[in-house]
C-alpha cells in the first residue's frame, strides 16, 4: 500500500478503534519520524489502538527516562550516529578515541536498560555496520564494535527486552531499497518507506502477542498443501508427502499451536494416510480438530472455531485453491488465509513467514501441553454427549482445582493468561511478566491462580483472580476457554470469596468491561449474588457484603491449597 | 495529474482537497514543515515512480511547482 493511502487510513481509524491506547515510544539517535503512520496503521488494523510517541532526535538516554511507561519501546541505535560522522571517522581514530567512544555507548546502554528496567515491553534493533560496510572485505573496526555491542547487549538485557535483527529486513529488502540517503548528510534520516513497512510487519507478532491478538490455531487442506497430489483421484501411492512444510507443522504443534485439519475428503482415506503412510511427519496426535468431509469449508472453518472455542480472528487458513481462498477471504474475513504457492519451492518460506504469525512472548509449560489439553477437552465433549445430564457428566469428571496464591514460579503462565483470555475475562486487564511480579510483592494486592485437573489429566494454570485489598476490589477475573462449561467460575469465587475474608474484608468491589468478546460473562457478578451499583459506557460496577454471600456449593468440584 | 498530486497532498497533509490551489505552499498549509515537507517528496515519489534528485527536494515547496517538475519527467519518459 502506497504511503499517502496509509497516511490517510491511519488517520481514519485514529479515534475509530473503541479499545485503549497502546502507547508505542520510538527512541532514535537518527531521524524516525516516518516509522509513525506505518507503525500505527500496522496496529489499527488489527484492532489495536496503537498511538506512537516520537522521541527527540538523539535522545535516546534522556527519553528512555521520559517514556518508561508506554505499552512497548522500540529503540533505533544507529551505529555510524554514535558520534556524527562515525561511518568515516571510526577507521582513523586512535585507538583511545576509539575505545572512549565504545565506553560512552557502553555507558549509555546500561543506562537506558536500566531506565526501563521496569518497562512492559523494549525492542531494540541490534547494532548493525550494513550499510557503509557492505564493500569493506576485511574485518573493519566497526564490523568488530558492532559484534561487541550486541554481545554486551545481549547479556545485559533482561526478559521484557526482545532484541530485533534489523539486518534481517535490510536483507529481505536489500540495503539499496532499504535506506534513502538523500536526508541522511542534512537531517540524519535513514530509513526508507519500504523499510518502515517491511520492519513494522515483521516485528507486529510482539506486539499482538501482548495485546491478546494472537493467533491460535492453523489449519490445512490436506491434497496439494500437506502433500502433492489428489488422493481422491491419484491414490495413497502415488501422493508425494511435503516433508519440508510437514516437519515445520510438527514443530509449531509442539510450540502448543493448534492444528487442524479442513478438507474435502473421505474421512477414512485422511485417517488411513496419517495412519500408515510411511513418509508422513504429521501425525493423527498433532491434530486436533479434523473436519474432513464434504460440506462446504465456511461451516467446517466456523464449526472448528465453535469446537475450540476460540473466535474466528485467531484462525490461519491455508489452502491451494484459490476459490476456497477468496471464498474464505469474503465469507470469513477475520480469518487470515494463505494459498499454497504455484511454486512449490516457495513454500518452505512461505510456510515460515506463517509461522512467524505463532509468536508468542514466552513459550510456557502449558503451551507445549496444549495439543494433549485440547485434544482431551474434545474428548470431553464427545462423552458430554454420550452422557446427557450435564450435572452426572460434571460429577463423572472428578474436578479437583487446586489454589496458588501469589507463587511467584507461575509469573509468565499468569500474564500470559491475561494478554491471551478474552472470552471469560471480566476486566481485560494485560499484564506483563514484570507487572505480575509487582502485583504478587505488593502487601495489598493477592494473585490467586488455580490449575484445574479432573479424571482425564491436568489442564494446567487456567485461572486468575486478582483481590486489592487496598479498594477492596476485585481486579481481574479470568478463566481460561478450556475450562468453561463446568461451573469452576462459582467454586472460583467461593475461593476469592474466602481469601478476601482472610484479608477481613467486609465488601467487594467489583467491575465489568465490555469488549467484543467478553459477552458472556456481562451478568456473572450478578449470578453470584452482587449487586450492580453503577453503569457507565462500557463498564458496570458491583459490590457485595461478604456476610451475604450465599455459595452454589458445588459438591462435585473439590479445592485443594497449592504447594 | 494535478488531482492525483491534490489527493497525495491532502492525505500527507490531512487537509480537504478542495483548499489546495496552485498557490498552496508552506506559507498557507500550516501542516508543511520541513518533517512533513519529507513524507511528501516520499508520497509523491511512490505515487508518480520518480525520483527526485536534492536539488528538486529543496525547491518543490508549492503545488505549481510540484505539478510542473512531475510533468517534466513524464514528459522525459
Amino acid at each position: 500500500m502506497k504511503y499517502s493511502e496509509i497516511i490517510k487510513l491511519n488517520n481514519e481509524l485514529e479515534g475509530a478503534i473503541n479499545s485503549p491506547d497502546y502507547k508505542i515510544a520510538i527512541l532514535s539517535n537518527i531521524m524516525v519520524h516516518q516509522s509513525k503512520e506505518i507503525c500505527e496503521y500496522s496496529l489499527r488494523i488489527e484492532s489495536v489502538n496503537a498511538k506512537v510517541l516520537l522521541g527527540e532526535y538523539d535522545n535516546i538516554v534522556q527519553d528512555s527516562a521520559k517514556f518508561q511507561d508506554a505499552n512497548a519501546i522500540v529503540i533505533f541505535w544507529d551505529t555510524y550516529n554514535f558520534i556524527d560522522g562515525f561511518q568515516y571517522k571510526a577507521e582513523s581514530l586512535s585507538n583511545l578515541e576509539f575505545e572512549n567512544i565504545v565506553e560512552k555507548v557502553e555507558t549509555e546502554i546500561d543506562l537506558v536498560l536500566n531506565n526501563l528496567k521496569d518497562s512492559s515491553l523494549v525492542l531494540i534493533n541490534k547494532f548493525s555496520s550494513l550499510i557503509f560496510d557492505q564493500f569493506s572485505l576485511s574485518n573493519s573496526r566497526i564490523n568488530k564494535l558492532v559484534l561487541r555491542l550486541n554481545v554486551y547487549l545481549e547479556e545485559k538485557c533482561s526478559s521484557n527486552v526482545k532484541i530485533i535483527d534489523i539486518d534481517k529486513v535490510v536483507s529481505r529488502l536489500s540495503i539499496k531499497s532499504s535506506i534513502d540517503l538523500r536526508y541522511y548528510y542534512s537531517s540524519k534520516t535513514l530509513y526508507s518507506i519500504d523499510f518502515y513497512k517491511k520492519y513494522f510487519e515483521y516485528i507486529k507478532p510482539i506486539f499482538l502477542s501482548t495485546t491478546g491478538k494472537i493467533k491460535k490455531a492453523l489449519i490445512f487442506d490436506c491434497d496439494n498443501t500437506l502433500w502433492k497430489g489428489i488422493l481422491g483421484e491419484d491414490g495413497f501411492d502415488n501422493i508425494k508427502i511435503y516433508c519440508e512444510i510437514q516437519h515445520l507443522i510438527v514443530h509449531l504443534a509442539k510450540k502448543g499451536v493448534i492444528i487442524c485439519l479442513c478438507s474435502k475428503n473421505n474421512s477414512q482415506d485422511v485417517d488411513n494416510v496419517l495412519e500408515n503412510h510411511p513418509d508422513m511427519i504429521l501425525k493423527d496426535e498433532h491434530i486436533v480438530v479434523k473436519k474432513v468431509n464434504w460440506n462446504d469449508k465456511v461451516s467446517n472453518l466456523r464449526s472448528i472455531a465453535q469446537d475450540l472455542n476460540i473466535g474466528l480472528d485467531s484462525l490461519v487458513f491455508i489452502d491451494d485453491s484459490s476459490f476456497e481462498i477468496e471464498l474464505i477471504k469474503r465469507e470469513l474475513p477475520a480469518i487470515q488465509t494463505f494459498q499454497v504457492p504455484r511454486k512449490e519451492y516457495e513454500y518452505g518460506l512461505m510456510m515460515r513467514e506463517v509461522s512467524n504469525l505463532f509468536y508468542s512472548l514466552s513459550q510456557t509449560k502449558e503451551d507445549t501441553q496444549k495439543v494433549q489439553i485440547y485434544k482431551k477437552q474434545f474428548q470431553r465433549s464427545e462423552e458430554k454427549e454420550k452422557i446427557g445430564n450435564i450435572e452426572d457428566y460434571l460429577e463423572s469428571l472428578c474436578l479437583l482445582l487446586i489454589v496458588h496464591v501469589d507463587d511467584l514460579s507461575q509469573v509468565s503462565r499468569i500474564a500470559q493468561m491475561t494478554q491471551k483470555t478474552n472470552q471469560f475475562n471480566l476486566t481485560t486487564k494485560r499484564y506483563t511478566e514484570k507487572d505480575i511480579r509487582n502485583l504478587i510483592e505488593d502487601e495489598f494486592k493477592t494473585v490467586i491462580s488455580i490449575s484445574v485437573r479432573d479424571r482425564y489429566g491436568d489442564n494446567g494454570v487456567t485461572g486468575l483472580a486478582i483481590l486489592d485489598s487496598d479498594k477492596s476490589a476485585i481486579d481481574t477475573l479470568l478463566l481460561s476457554c478450556r475450562v468453561l462449561g463446568r461451573n469452576i467460575e462459582y467454586k472460583f469465587m467461593d475461593v476469592i470469596i474466602d481469601c478476601a475474608k482472610n484479608k477481613d474484608l467486609r465488601v467487594l468491589n467489583s467491575q465489568y468491561i465490555k469488549t467484543m468478546k467478553n459477552q458472556q460473562v456481562s451478568d456473572f457478578y450478578e449470578r453470584c449474588g452482587f449487586i450492580k451499583v453503577d453503569e457507565v459506557d462500557n463498564s458496570s460496577e458491583y459490590n457485595l457484603h461478604l456476610e451475604s454471600y450465599e455459595s452454589k456449593d458445588i459438591k462435585y468440584i473439590r479445592v485443594e491449597n497449592g504447594k | 495529474m494535478e488531482n492525483r498530486i491534490k489527493k497525495v497532498m491532502s492525505d500527507v497533509f490531512n487537509i480537504d482537497i478542495e483548499s489546495i490551489n496552485n498557490n498552496s505552499s508552506p506559507d498557507n498549509i500550516e501542516n508543511w514543515d520541513s518533517l512533513k515537507h519529507m513524507n511528501l517528496i516520499v508520497a509523491l515519489e511512490e505515487e508518480f515512480g520518480v525520483e527526485f534528485d536534492d536539488n528538486d527536494i529543496e525547491n518543490l515547496l508549492n503545488f505549481q511547482l510540484i505539478n510542473l517538475t512531475i510533468k517534466g519527467f513524464i514528459d522525459d519518459n
